[in-house]
């Protein structure tokens, strides 16, 4: 099957959209998404950018049967490593059930890779949900190391009420 | 103790880079640290800057013996959720052994959260070494979510020689084009 993997645009965002909310019911998560394509529009193609994104898309005549053209994503953002430096920080990575064994997860991902290389980021960092095991097999296939694993790291978040408390009382500047 | 919180600035690159230092000494990792000062210099404080950094400062007459004034960090930068939006990221907190149990740490996390807020985030994320037992009920009490005990979350990551195996592939598996 044919596809091309490209960057997103601004006229991508209600299909990437669609793709996150099919993610987060795969990931049994599916209560926790707040955003819509609205805010995809102005945090990822507005003036000061939170992300970035590759899309990835099958010609006309292999189109899924609702019509859609846009099979694949993986949003991306630049972060830093206080021993190592530039990073990049695949923040999703997922392709349509009838479009798997195909290659295009493992394109999306070398994307990101060839990107953050460009560069100069020294790794590619992401999560995994510890159950996703065709996810984590697919990862350490390639090379990837569970940090969590090896080195104990515990991915935290403070948010809602907490974080609003929190800034509540902040010194000044 | 009096102490101010502020933005770093390309002069404290030198400070900063000691600090980190000393957090991947205490971490347990200090053989993995491999930027200097001047990459942060570079990465931060240039056009396109890759993080951001706030420094808590004490007077000349609390400085440390060797004449520090700068003693604690907080490197941080904006990420994205996709279920969330935007999100900020604190990177690194760090406050020398000698200067804490006299709120540094606490405020300088607060000034995080302030900022995210200011900028419409609806996270501050980080994460911390399951070891890390002080650090963590500081952080849980402040209303801080283990992921990865509650939701199953795991770091990875692809190290440099992996990285580059992967960047090499993508123009032999795919054609790409670009808008």
């Amino acid at each position: 099957m044919k596809y091309t993997i490209r960057h997103a645009g601004p006229q991508d965002c209600r299909e990437i959209m669609r793709l996150i909310v099919e993610l987060s019911v795969y990931e049994k998560l599916e209560e926790q998404v707040n955003i819509t394509h609205k805010e995809l529009e102005v945090d990822g193609f507005g003036e000061n950018p939170f992300f970035k994104c590759l899309v990835a898309e099958v010609p006309e005549d292999e189109r899924t049967k609702e019509g859609h053209t846009v099979v694949g994503y993986s949003m991306y953002y630049f972060v830093y490593s206080p021993w190592k430096g530039r990073s990049v920080c695949m923040e999703d990575l997922y392709v349509m059930p009838d479009f798997r064994g195909q290659g295009i997860g493992k394109a999306l991902m070398c994307g990101i890779a060839k990107i953050g290389w460009d560069n100069k980021c020294t790794r590619l960092q992401f999560v995994v949900l510890d159950w996703n095991k065709p996810s984590i097999d697919f990862y350490k296939s390639h090379g990837a190391q569970n940090v969590t694993e090896k080195e104990g790291w515990q991915e935290m978040r403070i948010d809602d009420n907490a974080m609003e408390k929190l800034a509540q009382m902040a010194p000044k500047i | 103790m009096n102490f101010t919180i502020r933005h770093a600035k390309s002069c404290d690159c030198e400070h900063i880079m000691r600090l980190i230092m000393e957090l991947a000494v205490y971490e347990n990792m200090s053989e993995q640290v491999k930027i200097t000062s001047k990459e942060l210099e570079r990465d931060g404080f240039s056009n396109h800057s890759f993080f951001k950094c706030l420094v808590a400062e004490v007077p000349e007459e609390h400085q440390t013996k060797e004449g520090h004034t700068i003693v604690g960090y907080c490197l941080y930068f904006y990420t994205y959720s996709t279920w969330e939006g935007r999100v900020i990221y604190m990177e690194d907190l760090y406050v020398m052994p000698k200067f804490r149990g006299n709120g540094i740490g606490k405020a300088m996390m607060c000034r995080i959260a302030q900022i995210g807020r200011q900028s419409e985030c609806a996270r501050l994320q980080f994460n911390v070494l399951n070891w890390n037992k002080p650090s963590i009920e500081f952080y849980k009490s402040h209303g801080a979510l283990d992921l990865t005990e509650k939701e199953g979350w795991h770091a990875m990551r692809f190290e440099v020689a992996a990285m580059e195996k992967l960047a090499q592939m993508t123009v032999a598996t795919c054609a790409t084009t670009t808008t």
